[in-house]
């Protein structure tokens, strides 16, 4: 359980974040959402720790300024938007530092197949031995969700929930992975954890998430469950742009939404 | 080719993606070309005199028939050779390792305590005591002898590395990017400072500075190993605890220490270690550049960049490389000498720029 309150978050003498409280609970997928430049990234940064912030940020209770790396590594997972390397590792091997911390939450020896395991979830199987610089952007993305996974594997580890933070992961994805990810979010909320991402597509985030939190201009402009707080009103205030809610297109443009897969 | 059959090894024993396996393997084999570099350096060198007899006489309790010449032999072999090759072996080890480490800690495979200013610091220091020892600092020559400079280039360099350590860091955390920057432009200054220092030199002192800034171990006895010797092996002996924290940082600052590494710990702890041992060797053997470039990177290619491996195989590959590049810089003009940074850096940048070229594709500077 994450718990935020009044956080704010200034860079270079420029208020990028202000005054939101945020809570993500065990068995829920929490969404960020909001336009680009509204501080979604920033809050989560600070909500990990990353990111010098005021007001309090507690982890299943305790509060995270105070906890060590190592306590915390054992109790969240984090997914940057891209990592670049300019070393030759194998995918495997990037996979592999998902466990340095030594805590996946697997019987001792399972671990050791663990990279493959992950690695198959993310539609990754068979990549093992690939460099991750000859990878595209969308497949070095799972490669991380695979090193992600690894470090949390069991979502609830001693009867602690265990929480998962995603900054865009669908951003570079074919619509078959942005499924495929989001349904691993949500399996990982459903068997106990919690989980954070940033979404930009409004109806991934409608089909997934249980909770969305809107950010503009650094500031909570709404949240609650979708069908609350997705409506033509908050559309066109945050995102300045005159959209209806369910409405569907005249004629034969086609569309496809993510809510018809079967 | 040899380098492929130990690859498929690596691959059948391993699963896919795992370099583990092969990793030991190359280890092994680098153990066993460390012993043959120290074997034949002990043997090799511009006099006759036979390492081999001198050991096996020290072995068997002989008296050899030419007491003499079994004198020399000895003298040759126990304070010329041996502390040279033990010398070769700490330097090589640290040049290569500290290569290894710094290029992991700026996440870039061209980084090189030459680059952040260690090198330079060191230098300045040496080059200090070589032209002033005589007049402004002759209270420090006279007081520590023969070890003021190696001492004078060891803080020169741990002056360079806490001064960019403080320029670097704000509430915290160390930016590697002004640590980069600022370690050019100290560099830049300490190189200016040599300069001046190398225009006041008289042509005695010339000599002096211009050999040991391309680098030497022809100054190896043991006192100075006795001196240097302790610094390198510690700070080599710590290199290792930080292999994990260092692969970890190949996926940048942040994402370390969301995996739970220690990230400000672990810079601190590489960068004292490093300056350390880059100063210890500056100080006793001059600027021998390439080691700590070409080893790290060319293991990268055989075993990929996991330092659990990559550390203690440059350490090895290191010794050996110098221990090699030093038997020839004895032996190609002998009786006179090369300077070893010489011989390093002909066979180092072409088979540097080789690799470059051959394996662009994998290597994204």
């Amino acid at each position: 359980m994450i718990e935020a309150r009044d956080i704010s978050v200034t860079i270079g003498g420029k208020r990028i974040v202000s005054h939101v409280d945020f809570t993500a609970r065990p068995g829920e997928v929490s969404a960020i959402v909001g336009p680009n430049g509204s501080g979604k990234t920033t809050l989560l940064k600070a909500l990990t720790g990353e990111l010098a912030y005021t007001g309090t940020v507690t982890l299943n209770g305790r509060d995270l300024s105070a906890m060590k790396a190592v306590e915390v590594a054992t109790l969240r997972a984090v997914l940057p938007q891209a990592t670049a390397l300019s070393f030759p590792f194998t995918v495997r091997e990037i996979v592999r530092l998902g466990l340095i911390g030594g805590r996946p939450g697997v019987l001792p020896g399972e671990d050791a197949r663990l990279p493959e395991r992950a690695l198959a979830r993310v539609d990754l199987d068979g990549f093992a031995g690939r460099f991750y610089q000859e990878l595209s952007g969308g497949e070095q993305q799972r490669v991380q969700l695979a090193r992600v996974l690894c470090q949390v594997w069991a979502p609830v580890l001693e009867g602690r929930p265990r929480c998962l933070f995603l900054d865009e992961p669908v951003s570079s994805l074919d619509v078959k992975h942005q499924l495929i990810i989001m349904n691993i979010a949500r399996d990982f909320a459903r068997r106990g954890g919690g989980v954070v991402a940033i979404l930009h597509d409004l109806n991934l985030t409608a089909m997934y998430a249980d909770r969305i939190f809107v950010l503009s201009r650094g500031q909570l402009a709404a949240a609650g469950a979708p069908a609350d707080v997705l409506n033509d009103e908050l559309i066109e205030k945050v995102f300045d742009c005159r959209l209806k809610v369910g409405a569907l297109p005249e004629g034969s443009v086609p569309f496809v939404l993510p809510q018809s897969a079967a | 080719m040899a380098e492929q059959s130990i690859a498929d090894v690596g691959r059948v024993m391993a699963a896919e993606g795992d370099r583990s396996a092969r990793a030991r393997v190359v280890i092994a084999l680098l153990c066993l070309a460390l012993t043959l570099s120290v074997f034949l350096s002990l043997t090799s060198g511009a006099s006759d005199a036979s390492a081999v007899r001198v050991i096996r006489d020290w072995f068997t309790g002989a008296i050899p028939a030419d007491a003499a010449l079994a004198a020399r032999d000895r003298l040759i072999v126990y304070d010329i050779r041996m502390p040279r090759v033990l010398l070769g072996v700490l330097i090589g080890a640290a040049l290569a390792v500290c290569g290894a480490v710094m290029q992991g800690l700026f996440r870039n495979p061209l980084a090189d305590p030459g680059l952040i200013g260690v090198s330079a610091g060191s230098s300045l220091g040496a080059v200090a005591i070589i032209v002033l020892g005589t007049t402004w600092l002759a209270p420090v020559t006279l007081a520590f002898g023969t070890l003021a400079l190696p001492l004078a280039a060891f803080f020169g360099g741990l002056l360079v590395t806490l001064l960019l350590y403080a320029i670097a860091t704000r509430q915290g955390r160390t930016s590697v990017a002004t640590m980069l920057l600022a370690g050019i432009a100290i560099s830049a200054l300490a190189m200016a400072l040599t300069g001046i220092m190398i225009f006041m030199a008289d042509d005695r002192q010339l000599r002096d500075l211009t050999f040991w800034q391309l680098g030497s171990l022809a100054g190896a006895t043991w006192p100075k190993i006795g001196t240097v010797g302790p610094v390198i092996i510690l700070a080599l002996a710590a290199m290792p605890f930080l292999s994990r924290g260092l692969n970890a940082l190949a996926l940048g600052e942040a994402t370390a220490g969301h995996l739970g590494i220690p990230v400000q710990r672990l810079k601190y702890t590489a960068i004292v270690g490093v300056s350390a041992a880059v100063g210890a060797s500056v100080a006793v053997s001059g600027g021998i550049g390439f080691i700590g470039i070409v080893v790290p990177h060319v293991l990268r290619l055989a075993i990929g960049p996991d330092n659990r491996y990559l550390l203690p195989a440059s350490a090895l590959l290191g010794a050996s490389l110098l221990l090699i590049a030093d038997a020839v810089a004895r032996t190609i003009v002998a009786p006179a000498e090369l300077p070893i940074g010489i011989v390093t850096a002909v066979a180092g940048a072409p088979f540097f720029l080789w690799i470059l070229l051959r394996k662009r594709g994998i290597i994204d500077l």
